[in-house]
């Protein structure tokens, strides 16, 4: 059960990558502002200004739809570094409050202020606190909400959106969540509405009203969870150390790509992206998977699990290269390359004696050396291209090639898709 | 059938042959021992299919020849604990008394039909062998034999004929023993085989001096020994067996000499403070002097010194020390070598005139 006093926040950004773009280029104000893929290139919405919003563009629609609803709009390529940046300070704030902060992606995150009373006040005093300072800090506006569990705190920052502050206490619980249409609850996606309305039921209170043991019948464990969520209990805790279970970078081509080296080239710079990702974040991992889409929207999958883990680019690409050659050839809509299995780089490595002898073309030495090499130059390229940009220091292969994140100049190159976005943040 | 037999021989036999008969097993036969009597010999026949056993006691009194056919695991705990000299094995109704004196008992017993066959040593060429040094080849490269499921050639033990050179190679993918002894081969041609380990342990349990002359038997599809009174037939691995000779290394910049037992003591201090999931000792150089360095979060870490023998320059190296003290547990010399070139490069270990020892480093990110 959840606990009486709202001790849960859930803050969240509003429309996190455009309000970065607005801030950093003032005459934008106002504008309808949208950051996504151009049109031209099957791109999508990543984020849209209110402004935008109120033309009824909304993140994850095709940019060519929202071209047609909204022809004035300002369409950005998405500047992942900036947003980072500014997520970054975002969740050096909450931490100033309390450890027990769970970010869901870049801009959203729950916190647990329970205990936080005598040294930062109640929940209610935090929630506007940490608005303030977000305002102050970073010039961007956050929503709030506050409620006894996760799912009434989510819940409640997407009530008064933007700029809200909503509080859901205990015994307002029941009058807040009965009106809301069941699409609002967590877990109820398309399918599950539409089934439920063909029950009648059309809001929470609806299913909260029916019997327990009816949704389980229909729904199977998912009823479980729906009909407690309908009734507010979310025993779901706020999990500080929830671990990266996958890190990976996909994209969607503006045209079927069908060339192997135009592929390869293209997957060897996702390869380094993922890799740099992983090194930023002290992790490495054990498992390669390959994805492809091919024209007719099929996707396959391909997975290799390595002897040692890794988090360097041209061993994630060796990999995921011979994976390639292992799907069926064809024009590709969509390529990406995920590594699993990750593991801190602190975690000391059992050598293996034969890995050579599973990549034959070299001998064990030769690879123990340039591997051993391979990681020293890594740390010396990361350094650089952490002063003085991503593309300082690339691979050959690579030159002349538009970064897949960051810009390579402000304002233009705008890269194809929907931008490169981490696989991990959010996604479709 | 019925028989007279020395008890303690009997005794010997049957927990011989019970180290091959499964406790339990799908086909139910199996976890019987199968006892056959011929003129002033008994036989003791045990198999799990992988691996067979034949023993065979001789200086028994056969008062009528045959078979029985009774469970392994109960004939050798009363005969275990049976306190007279000599043993009366005799089959009578379908049932075998086992009797001593005034104690004995009754064991059912199966059909002799529905055991399955167990071959007979009769190998064209042969190898001939001192029993003491199979013991020893064994004992120096079995521990280092894979044990968790995974590469399944690994779980057996790589047994080559080349030169008049008998190589036994243990390796679990992150160590490796590699010992050797000569052989006179003759002119024979043996293609190299891998043994499981538990037929190579069982080889070893029944060599009982280790003075007398063995045979083994290469075939294609199994190996067999035969010692004075016993034949064993262990079905071989089927499998590719890791190119260990390219992982050996050769050219290694460090090198040094250390008292085994000091190592084998100092190494062991410092293991106690190292992790549990993730073992790791740092072995520092510095001209004279070895560190050894433990450390595990959380708990601590631990630092130990000695003075050893040593040639290049300093550097530092990492090993799980359970691999080294299983292996220094073997070193048949006072000193130790370990030889290596860099922090992620197999050490070397000459534990041994013949005996080498390979482990793969841990490298841990600084």
């Amino acid at each position: 059960m959840a606990c009486a006093r709202p001790s849960i926040l859930h803050v969240d950004m509003d429309a996190f990558y455009a309000s970065v773009e607005v801030r950093d280029n003032p005459s934008l104000a106002g504008l309808p502002v949208c950051v996504g893929g151009p049109a031209s290139g099957r791109g999508v919405i990543a984020a849209a200004s209110y402004e935008a919003r109120a033309f009824g563009v909304h993140s994850a629609m095709p940019t060519a739809r929202a071209r047609r609803l909204c022809p004035n709009m300002v369409l950005l390529a998405p500047d992942f570094d900036r947003y980072t940046a500014a997520s970054r300070r975002i969740m050096e704030i909450f931490r100033s409050f309390t450890p027990q902060v769970e970010p869901l992606s870049l801009d959203e995150a729950f916190l647990d202020v329970r205990g936080c009373e005598r040294l930062h006040g109640s929940a209610l005093d935090i929630g506007h606190a940490i608005r303030a300072r977000i305002l102050k800090e970073t010039a961007l506006v956050a929503s709030v909400g506050i409620a006894p569990s996760k799912f009434l705190a989510k819940l409640a920052s997407d009530l008064d959106k933007p700029n809200g502050f909503r509080v859901i206490e205990e015994h307002e619980v029941r009058e807040t969540l009965d009106p809301l249409p069941v699409e609002k609850i967590f877990g109820v996606g398309e399918r599950t509405a539409k089934r439920l309305h063909q029950l009648g039921v059309e809001t929470v209170g609806d299913l909260a009203g029916l019997e327990r043991g009816e949704v389980v019948r229909r729904f199977g464990a998912s009823g479980v969870w729906i009909h407690d969520l309908a009734h507010g209990i979310d025993p779901r805790r706020v999990n500080p150390h929830r671990e990266e279970k996958s890190h990976g970078m996909e994209r969607t081509f503006a045209e079927d790509i069908s060339d192997p080296e135009e592929l390869r080239t293209l997957l060897l710079s996702f390869c380094e992206e993922v890799g740099f990702g992983l090194r930023g974040r002290g992790l490495r991992g054990r498992t390669v998977t390959l994805k492809v889409r091919y024209s007719d929207f099929k996707t396959r999958t391909r997975t290799r699990t390595l002897e040692l883990p890794t988090n360097l680019g041209p061993r994630l690409f060796s990999v995921a290269s011979e994976l390639l050659e292992r799907v069926p050839g064809g024009p590709l809509r969509l390529l990406g390359v995920q590594v699993s299995q990750l593991e801190d780089v602190r975690q000391p490595i059992q050598g293996d004696l034969f890995e050579s002898q599973l990549t034959p073309t070299r001998s064990q030495d030769q690879w123990i050396q340039t591997n051993e090499r391979l990681e020293q130059a890594t740390r010396s390229m990361d350094k650089l291209r952490r002063k003085y940009g991503r593309l300082a220091v690339q691979p050959a292969a690579l030159l002349g090639r538009p970064a897949l994140s960051g810009r390579t100049a402000p304002r233009q190159a705008p890269a194809a898709g929907a931008g490169a976005e981490p696989a991990d943040s959010e996604e479709d | 059938m019925k028989v007279l037999c020395n008890r303690e021989k009997l005794r010997e036999g049957l927990a011989i042959t019970n180290g091959v008969i499964p406790t339990r097993s799908t086909k139910a036969v199996l976890e019987n021992v199968c006892l056959v009597a011929t003129d002033d010999t008994l036989e003791l026949v045990g198999t799990d299919l992988e691996v067979s056993v034949r023993y065979r006691i001789d200086d028994v009194k056969v008062e009528e020849p045959g078979p029985a056919v009774i469970p392994s695991r109960v004939a050798l705990d009363f005969v275990r604990d049976l306190s007279g000299e000599t043993v009366t094995l005799e089959t009578k109704d379908g049932n075998c008394f086992i009797t001593s004196g005034a104690d004995s008992c009754e064991l059912v017993t199966v059909d002799p039909d529905e055991y399955p066959v167990v071959p007979r040593f009769d190998a064209e060429k042969q190898l001939p062998l001192q029993g003491g040094i199979l013991t020893r080849l064994v004992n120096q490269t079995s521990f280092a034999a894979a044990r968790e499921p995974g590469r399944y050639a690994m779980h057996g033990i790589l047994l080559a004929i080349e030169d008049d050179c008998l190589r036994m190679v243990g390796t679990d993918g992150r160590r490796l023993a590699l010992s050797s002894t000569p052989v006179d081969a003759g002119k024979g041609e043996w293609a190299p085989v891998i043994v499981p380990a538990k037929g190579m342990q069982l080889f070893c349990r029944v060599i009982s001096d280790p003075l007398d002359t063995i045979h083994l038997d290469l075939g294609e599809h199994q190996i067999g020994m035969q010692t004075q009174n016993a034949e064993i037939f262990a079905r071989l691995i089927d499998g590719e067996f890791p190119r260990y000779a390219a992982v050996v290394p050769t050219d290694c910049e460090q090198s040094l000499e250390a008292d085994t037992e000091l190592l084998n003591k100092k190494l062991r201090l410092v293991a106690n403070v190292t992790g549990e999931d993730a073992r790791a000792v740092k072995f520092k150089l510095k001209k004279k002097e070895l560190e050894l360095f433990g450390q595990s979060i959380g708990r601590g870490e631990a630092t130990a010194h000695m003075e050893v023998a040593f040639t290049g320059k300093a550097a530092e190296v990492a090993f799980n020390p359970d691999y080294v003290l299983d292996g220094l547990k073997n070193c048949e010399g006072d000193t130790v070598r370990l030889e290596f070139k860099d922090r992620t490069s197999p050490g070397k270990f000459t534990l041994g005139e013949n005996f080498v020892y390979v482990v793969m480093p841990i490298t841990v990110d600084a």
